[in-house]
């Protein structure tokens, strides 16, 4: 029945991904934050100058708020914008469809290494309603092109060791990944290793020509990256920055005093233990097996922007599957292909935190989207797993087991579904309402209103203090602001924070009410702590009802 | 005579003198430099001390109730009485000290190891292997960095403990081959309720389980059976009353997660913001967020960092640099849950089933991870972990000799990691720990009562703050006020959430600002106040610092 209809659930699959990932993408979540608008923004400015904001032609990094982002996102954005304009829903367009096509190349990976249908499509389901997928395959983030290429490059080596040439567009991938988010950098060159360890006895016994040109082909793709990286060293401090241990002198605090104790009791074993290395080793250590955290898996997530309110990455009706998965994966009796297929998803399973080790707020949602999607193979392994137990069980006994099955079944399916109705409504419902703040909203209507008083003032001054940091990209966002005129305007200064910032008759500042020129030609866009007086001509609330923006009057 | 000499060379067997290297250790471990490490007591462990004192003297609590068996009143807290009783004749040999007050805790850490050697051999009846699982769960038990530090405080959990793990293993002795030992198990389940109130929870839920496991097994023993049915109740029956009590509730409610609003509130807003539909009141239905509350709880108590890395972020129960495990147990400690399932010996279904009721108490309380209030699933993770390491060594045994390189380098790197990080641990916890953690263990008392003992003559008054907690019970354990003394001139209140203050006796007075105002006309005073609090332009006459060189407590007079 599986191979008659598979093609029917294939397209159901795909058609459920898409629904989850595309219905209201330009409303939920509500509004874009920072870097979804930078990525917008940028594309906009290359559709239409061929340059980014900094004026960079054809940018392989985008400099943007000097996090350095890897550009593929940016132009993959271009087609989308082109048609529909710069809009949130076209910004964030890319992510959704890649987010659907990883559903139908997860299937056929899973399909090609473990020869098994259903498992294929069991895994694919998971992934198209996996909370954590739908999570950033609806906004702009880089890291889920980054995972669909990841995934990509597996499928097309697995079937490339049966046609080689193939192996050429899987170093292509490769090669693009690490154009799509920093993450990648570390993983893709490790996930290459592990996939030619893996299968390097059926790699190294296909014709050389073909090894040679896909080798050749990787190497031709990363170049440019590798060229920039080198010759911009500030590129580097973005990651710098985003290390555990980049303030060292809080991180090393009590270290130096044991340090200092030991010196004084010449306890040299003390200083070889106390040493800052062991420290760095332990925190990497530490981070690393934070992403195996189940509370963080199941029920909290992280930052507020990674998951939905309530939930956390994955159902919790899918937990006891994913033990079995584990348990039954691990001690699986495969043949040769499929031994290395489940060697490459356990090996995937634990490579998948090492980029985000050691760095800070960790567990990491984004940085380690790579985890999928062994979470969901391992969970679809354990249904199947459980299903044949049962089956062995019923026939073994005919007593209270099978009378009380279907109501256990039941009552199962009961909370599955219910988990699942509760997880939609937290992220299409209660989303908007509880995170709005953390979602940066309130730009649309502020400068909606601005662009209708716009006339009535000479100077509009916008606070870029938190909670409006880089306020300017939304401004230049909504307003659609000319990017030829601004990279005239702008002198290709940096917006970042608490610097001072402007184009046409805007200024990005902190406002210090106090020292304001008041006059009425002047309009003061600023955060609820900034504001110290004036007339309120437009507050912004967030959905909840809290103040997030006050406009007011000089 | 032939058989005593058979008995003799059967108990110096390999065997026997690996368990007694592997106690001696555990010994060394737990009760070296106890007195002095961790740096101070803390004031549960003080009010252990105490009490012990008083029930030695004349039968009394401190505050004079005779013989008191379902509760301690101490700070309000309502202790439960066991360990004050098993710290009488501790303190009345060594003293009323650090170091007989936590003789209790350490001595029966060490008993739990032993113990788990027994357990761990019975749960694995039926392996040739139960010797060796014996042995190495056995051996990480003495060296686990939770058991030791909780085995080095007076905390009465590491008595209860033992408690269960003795309770268990007496109950699988007796349904295999020696019955009468259910009245053994019994009881050691019913002192456990004696002794920690977690495992007034852990205890029940452990025996109905058990209960329900072998009913087959106990119907065959009915009358043993009965007979520990009746005589658990018969123990149980003097707290039962207690138990029902508002007091036991209350502090219970005060650390619980059930009464939290906002579950309430944000359930409310969710139905809300579904414009009060059906279904919605029934997806966040509050009793849906206090479960999931729960299970929050329930988890962090198995996050991995707090197992293997940072541990608990309690100084008191961590060096804060080690995890409640071993790093090194990791692989073994999930190779040993793999292969407990896949190779089925013995009981054990009955290690993962013990671990995850034994958190169960600790999960609904709002501290978590707490490595005190789930020390009862102890020593299930340190069998798990032999287990791993057993098959490990079996596995390297088995190598065949071609593969000797192999084999070394496993083998060298195991030792390697082992005892690098053992030795971390100890360095840490011998060296570092007393120094860093002295604020923690409310350090600074002694040296400032001693003082004031020293120069009492001098003044008519003397004062202690309570911004360290509880002074009054540090003052009467360092100067050895006998309870008759204490109870005559005792100055208590008791508020309405039972707290109980002791304000003074004698010629001392305790309390926060107050105690920082001008005497009266002619009363000289002596003040003990943490430096923050003490008021400019007074005489500063001693201050006495913590271990890492910071003041805890300054004495000034007017």
């Amino acid at each position: 029945m599986l191979r008659r209809y598979r093609l029917l659930f294939l397209i159901g699959i795909i058609f459920f991904a898409a629904v989850l990932r595309l219905y209201q993408l330009g409303v939920t979540p509500v509004s874009p934050d920072w870097d979804e608008v930078a990525l917008g923004y940028n594309a906009y400015s290359i559709i239409q100058t061929g340059k980014d904001e900094y004026g960079a032609f054809l940018p392989v990094v985008l400099r943007s708020y000097d996090d350095y982002k890897p550009a593929l996102y940016t132009y993959l954005a271009i087609p989308p914008i082109f048609v529909f304009g710069l809009t949130v829903f076209a910004t964030r367009l890319p992510s959704a469809i890649f987010g659907i096509l990883t559903i139908f190349i997860t299937y056929l990976l899973i399909r090609e290494v473990f020869k098994k249908e259903s498992l294929a499509l069991i895994t694919s389901f998971l992934l198209a309603i996996s909370p954590w997928h739908i999570q950033f395959s609806r906004v702009a983030f880089e890291t889920n092109i980054g995972l669909s290429l990841n995934i990509l490059t597996a499928y097309l080596f697995v079937k490339g060791l049966k046609k080689p040439w193939v192996l050429i567009l899987s170093a292509f991938s490769a090669g693009l990944a690490i154009y799509a988010y920093q993450s990648e950098k570390v993983f893709t060159p490790l996930f290459v290793l592990v996939l030619v360890l893996i299968f390097a006895r059926q790699l190294f016994s296909l014709p050389k020509k073909y090894l040679l040109t896909a080798a050749i082909t990787g190497i031709l793709v990363v170049t440019p990256m590798f060229v920039y990286i080198t010759s911009h060293k500030e590129a580097l401090l973005r990651a710098q920055a985003t290390l555990a241990f980049s303030d060292q002198t809080s991180f090393l605090k009590n270290q130096i005093k044991r340090v200092n104790y030991d010196h004084l009791r010449k306890d040299y074993l003390g200083l070889v233990l106390d040493n800052r290395r062991v420290l760095f080793l332990l925190t990497g250590v530490g981070g690393y097996l934070s992403h195996y955290d189940l509370n963080w898996l199941f029920f909290k997530g992280d930052l507020t922007r990674h998951h939905a309110p309530g939930m956390g990455l994955m159902y919790l009706w899918e937990l006891p599957f994913l033990l079995i998965g584990l348990y039954a994966l691990f001690f699986s009796r495969l043949e040769s292909k499929e031994k290395r297929g489940k060697y490459l998803f356990f090996a995937w399973f634990l490579l998948a935190p090492v980029p985000a080790a050691f760095t800070s707020d960790l567990p990491h949602a984004v940085r380690t989207l790579n985890f999928l999607p062994t979470f969901q193979l391992f969970t679809a392994w354990g249904i199947l797993s459980a299903v044949q137990m049962i089956r062995v069980y019923k026939e073994r006994k005919g007593t209270i087991f099978s009378k009380l099955f279907p109501v256990f079944v039941l009552c199962f399916l009961f909370f599955a579904v219910g988990n699942f109705a509760y997880y939609l409504n937290q992220y299409f419902v209660q989303q908007n309402y509880f995170y709005s703040r953390d979602w940066q909203y309130g730009y649309a209507d502020t400068v909606d209103y601005i662009k209708k008083v716009d006339a009535d003032y000479d100077k509009i001054v916008v606070s870029n203090k938190q909670p409006l940091d880089d306020s300017y990209m939304f401004f230049l966002f909504y307003l659609k602001y000319p990017p030829e005129k601004y990279q005239r305007e702008s002198l290709s200064k940096s917006g970042g924070y608490d610097i001072r910032h402007s184009f046409g008759k805007f200024e990005f500042r902190p406002v210090h009410w106090d020292t304001e020129v008041k006059k009425d030609t002047i309009l003061y866009v600023e955060g609820v702590s900034e504001y110290g007086g004036g007339n309120i001509v437009k507050p912004v609330d967030f959905l909840d009802g809290t103040p997030a923006i006050k406009i007011v009057q000089g | 005579m032939y058989r005593l000499i058979d008995i003799m060379k059967k108990a110096i067997r390999k065997e026997s003198l690996l368990l007694l290297l592997i106690i001696s250790i555990a010994t060394v471990l737990r009760f070296w430099h106890l007195g002095i490490n961790p740096p101070s007591l803390t004031w549960d462990e003080v009010a252990w001390g105490y009490n012990a004192y008083s029930i030695g003297i004349d039968g009394k609590d401190e505050f004079g109730r005779f013989l008191p068996y379902d509760y301690l009143e101490s700070f309000g807290d309502f202790k439960p009485p066991l360990y004050a009783y098993l710290d009488v004749l501790p303190v009345k040999v060594f003293g009323l000290n650090e170091f007989a007050t936590r003789f209790p805790s350490s001595l029966f850490g060490v008993l739990s190891v032993l113990v788990t050697y027994f357990l761990v051999k019975r749960l694995f009846y039926n392996s040739k292997n139960k010797e060796m699982y014996a042995l190495a769960a056995t051996g990480v038990l003495a060296i686990s960095p939770w058991h030791i530090m909780l085995s080095r405080a007076a905390f009465e959990a590491n008595v209860a403990s033992f408690f269960i793990m003795t309770g268990i293993w007496l109950f699988l002795v007796a349904v295999e081959e020696r019955p009468w030992l259910l009245l053994l198990s019994a009881i050691s389940f019913v002192l456990s309720l004696y002794t920690f109130n977690s495992t007034r929870i852990v205890a029940p839920l452990l025996v109905i389980f058990l209960g329900l496991v072998f009913y087959k097994k106990l119907l065959n023993v009915k009358k043993q059976a009965i007979a520990a049915v009746i005589i658990g109740l018969l123990l149980l029956a003097p707290i039962l009353g207690f138990l029902r009590s508002p007091q036991a509730a209350l502090r219970f409610q005060e650390v619980n997660i059930f009464t939290d609003s906002n579950i309430v509130k944000t359930a409310n807003r969710q139905i809300a913001n579904d414009h009060n539909a059906w279904w919605s009141k029934i997806i966040h239905n509050r009793r849906v967020g206090y479960a999931e509350s729960f299970l929050k709880h329930y988890f962090d108590n198995l996050s991995p960092e707090f197992l293997f890395v940072h541990g608990d972020g309690n100084f008191k129960f961590s060096t804060q640099n080690v995890g409640q495990l071993y790093l090194w147990e990791l692989p073994f400690f999930i190779a040993g849950i793999l292969f407990l399932i896949k190779r089925r010996e013995g009981y054990w279904w009955l290690i993962p089933i013990w671990l995850l009721l034994a958190i169960i108490p600790a999960a609904t309380a709002r501290e978590t991870p707490h490595a005190l209030r789930i020390e009862s699933s102890l020593p299930t993770f340190q069998i798990l972990t032999g287990y791993g390491a057993s098959l490990f060594l079996f596995y390297l045994i088995s190598l065949p000799r071609k593969k000797i390189m192999l084999k070394k380098v496993l083998l060298g790197v195991f030792s390697v990691a082992v005892l690098g990080n053992i030795t971390f641990f100890l360095h840490s916890l011998f060296i570092q720990y007393p120094r860093e953690s002295s604020g923690e263990w409310q350090y600074g008392y002694k040296d400032a009562i001693a003082y004031a003992k020293s120069v009492e003559g001098d003044y008519d008054q003397i004062r202690l703050t309570d911004e360290l907690g509880r002074p009054y019970i540090y003052t009467l354990f360092y100067l050895r006020i006998t309870p008759q003394e204490f109870r005559s001139t005792q100055l208590v209140t008791r508020d309405s959430f039972g707290f109980v203050h002791v304000n003074g006796f004698a010629k001392y007075r305790f309390g926060s600002d107050e105690i920082n105002r001008n005497p009266e006309e002619g009363k000289r005073t002596l003040i003990i106040e943490i430096p923050r609090k003490v008021p400019s332009g007074v005489r500063i006459l001693k201050e006495f610092p913590l271990l890492n060189g910071d003041t805890a407590l300054e004495a000034y007079t007017f």
